[in-house]
């Protein structure tokens, strides 16, 4: 559940990529748009959909859907 | 924070480009004839230390350099430009309740230089950002975006400056509204006439009636700043003048409203009437009604008709009506005209104080001081951030190590070294890294990197000059570089022609037999330069010496 939610807030940011459902490998870089600004984005989305908030290290060190989902799931999030 | 979605009602406007982080200078000088909008956080351009430390900074000096590229810009090219401004910083109200401190003095001195600028110049619109972020200092700025990207506002603080630039630029576009068609019963009164009766009328004094005498008095201000009243209701029409002409409450008068439309007919077929009546396009229509089934009848009958959405609570609309920006006009009024007499009578700001005519210009005017330290113990922290940050201004893009930046430290000597930049508008830090590897006769540049924040600022020429000065101490003869394009370092695609390197072409290349071995040895593609150091001088260095 909470791959396909991230799955879609990821849709929504790079509208233009091909995303496959569910790919946890997804990272910075897995197409042209996604760098390191463009996920800054993708994260604050995520904070603001899951209403949680990452600190200035995870900021930079969320890099891929693997990575999201655990941070997300060390705040108590399962949807 | 450049496409980010919070843009949206930006973006929407049309096709935009987003410059790079501090790059402010660069874009105001440039040729571009389409509009352009300055994000301005003032503490990221100058620094509090400068103004807060005892003494004061020469904030008149301060002032000047910062806005000279605007000022210039405004005088060449006729576009819009929207500066969007915020000098927010945590203080203490409290600690300034004698007097104001020389941050706010800052501040209020470039709220007027800009609004004098504006009086000059037709095509520059102020956006105070810290009036515009209302939403309260906490949700819209940001610390952790601040020192995670350099962005800071937070998505909601983004979102709100993209309302508000697409707002003006809109109103730059599109025509403003002309008239403000409202409903009567619960709109411009409490209660129906036609059931309560005229004493029966919520109207005046205390409570909902103070409430909805002053929306009247916001309608009255919409009617004093040129917009049109018409009425659209539902009712007897002799009731409804009775009320206009004999209710005590009443702040309308009859002579406001240029068209009574009381029947009862639908709304659009009323509108359409005014319209034609008046010969007034229905893109200039602004219509108010307490009833969310006239306003959905009216969206889909007139949808070139703004109908807003009224929120239920009546005691919002007198603000809301007020700080509507549908009836903003930009024109020039001969009151507008004597204003800005005023304005420059009493201030002899640009024109006179500032002399910048071209970047050269403006750059020698901000006084850079940069300065050189060693790749060793002590930055090699900020080296390697650098080289894992550095995407734009990077000849190479070699991500090195900590530990591989530390044996090139003690191989290159000089030959790597840091580069820090301050001017006039304070201390940019640490943000350049150049790592030349000499062997024998001739040098490799390895890297050289400059932060995005210092840009456009000719601040690689200085490096390249230290490096050439650094090598000829060395003995060496040659200096070899290269370009790799990554995809994202076009903006230092030029720099090596730029600062006068030879382009590297086996036939038409020096003999000498090691400066030919370097350049065979260099892998990874791009775009491979030479210069010969014993007649190599950097160009364009005028702006670091004092001029």
């Amino acid at each position: 559940m909470l791959m396909t939610n991230l799955t879609a807030l990821l849709k929504l940011r790079f509208p233009a990529a091909v995303i496959r459902e569910g790919d946890e490998t997804l990272q910075v870089g897995s197409f042209p748009e996604w760098d390191s600004l463009a996920n800054f984005d993708f994260l604050m989305s995520v904070e603001e959909r899951f209403n949680v908030r990452f600190s200035v290290d995870e900021m930079a060190e969320l890099k891929s859907l693997a990575d999201v989902t655990k941070a997300l799931r060390a705040q108590g999030v399962n949807e | 924070m450049p496409d980010s979605q919070a843009w949206s009602p930006v973006l929407e406007l049309g096709p935009s480009d987003f410059g790079s982080y501090g790059d402010w200078p660069q874009a105001l000088l440039s040729q571009t004839t389409s509009a352009l909008v300055w994000v301005l956080f003032l503490e990221d351009v100058i620094s509090p230390d400068s103004v807060l430390k005892p003494g004061g900074a020469d904030s008149e000096g301060l002032l000047q350099s910062l806005l000279a590229p605007l000022a210039l810009r405004l005088q060449r090219i006729s576009a819009p430009v929207v500066v969007a401004w915020s000098a927010a910083r945590p203080g203490s109200p409290i600690g300034e309740a004698r007097a104001p401190s020389p941050w706010r003095q800052l501040t209020r001195k470039l709220s007027d230089d800009l609004y004098d600028l504006a009086a000059r110049h037709s095509n520059l619109y102020v956006i105070p950002l810290d009036d515009v972020l209302q939403e309260g200092r906490r949700t819209t700025f940001d610390a952790r975006n601040y020192y995670a990207a350099r962005c800071r506002l937070s998505r909601q603080g983004l979102a709100a400056t993209a309302q508000a630039i697409a707002s003006v630029l809109n109103r730059v576009r599109l025509a403003a509204k002309k008239l403000l068609v409202l409903d009567c019963d619960n709109t411009l009164w409490g209660g129906i006439i036609g059931e309560a009766g005229l004493s029966g009328l919520v109207l005046g004094g205390d409570g909902m009636g103070k409430a909805f005498a002053d929306f009247q008095r916001a309608v009255v201000r919409c009617s004093r700043n040129g917009v049109m009243l018409a009425i659209a209701s539902k009712n007897n029409a002799p009731d409804v003048l009775d009320v206009f002409e004999r209710h005590p409450g009443m702040v309308l008068n009859r002579d406001d409203i240029v068209s009574f439309k009381v029947n009862w007919d639908d709304k659009p077929s009323n509108i359409t009437a005014i319209a034609n009546e008046l010969d007034l396009g229905l893109d200039s229509f602004v219509f108010w009604d307490d009833n969310p089934m006239e306003r959905e009848q009216m969206r889909l009958a007139l949808p070139l008709v703004t109908t807003l959405e009224v929120p239920n609570d009546v005691t919002i609309w007198p603000a809301m009506l007020d700080s509507l920006d549908l009836f903003t006009k930009f024109v020039v009024t001969g009151e507008d005209v004597a204003k800005t007499k005023q304005y420059k009578n009493r201030s002899a700001f640009l024109a006179q104080k500032i002399a910048v005519t071209d970047e050269e210009q403006f750059l020698c005017s901000i006084a850079m001081r940069p300065g050189l330290h060693a790749l060793g113990a002590s930055t090699l922290a900020r080296a390697s951030q650098l080289c894992e940050k550095t995407n734009q201004f990077n000849l190479r893009t070699i991500r090195h190590s900590a530990a591989s930046l530390a044996a090139l430290g003690k191989t290159c000597g000089d030959c790597a070294f840091l580069v820090s930049l301050s001017d006039r508008f304070g201390d940019h830090g640490i943000v350049g890294l150049v790592i030349a590897i000499p062997a024998g006769q001739v040098a490799f540049l390895d890297t050289l990197l400059l932060s995005c924040r210092v840009l456009g600022r000719r601040l690689e020429g200085w490096m390249l000059d230290q490096l050439v000065a650094a090598l000829r101490r060395q003995g060496c003869r040659w200096l070899v570089a290269q370009f790799i394009p990554s995809g994202r370092n076009a903006v230092a695609a030029g720099f090596l022609s730029k600062y006068e390197m030879t382009q590297a072409i086996p036939d038409s290349m020096p003999a000498d037999a090691e400066l030919r071995k370097t350049v065979a040895r260099a892998s990874g593609g791009g775009t491979i330069y030479f210069a010969d150091l014993d007649s190599f001088k950097v160009p364009h260095l005028k702006v670091f010496s004092s001029c």
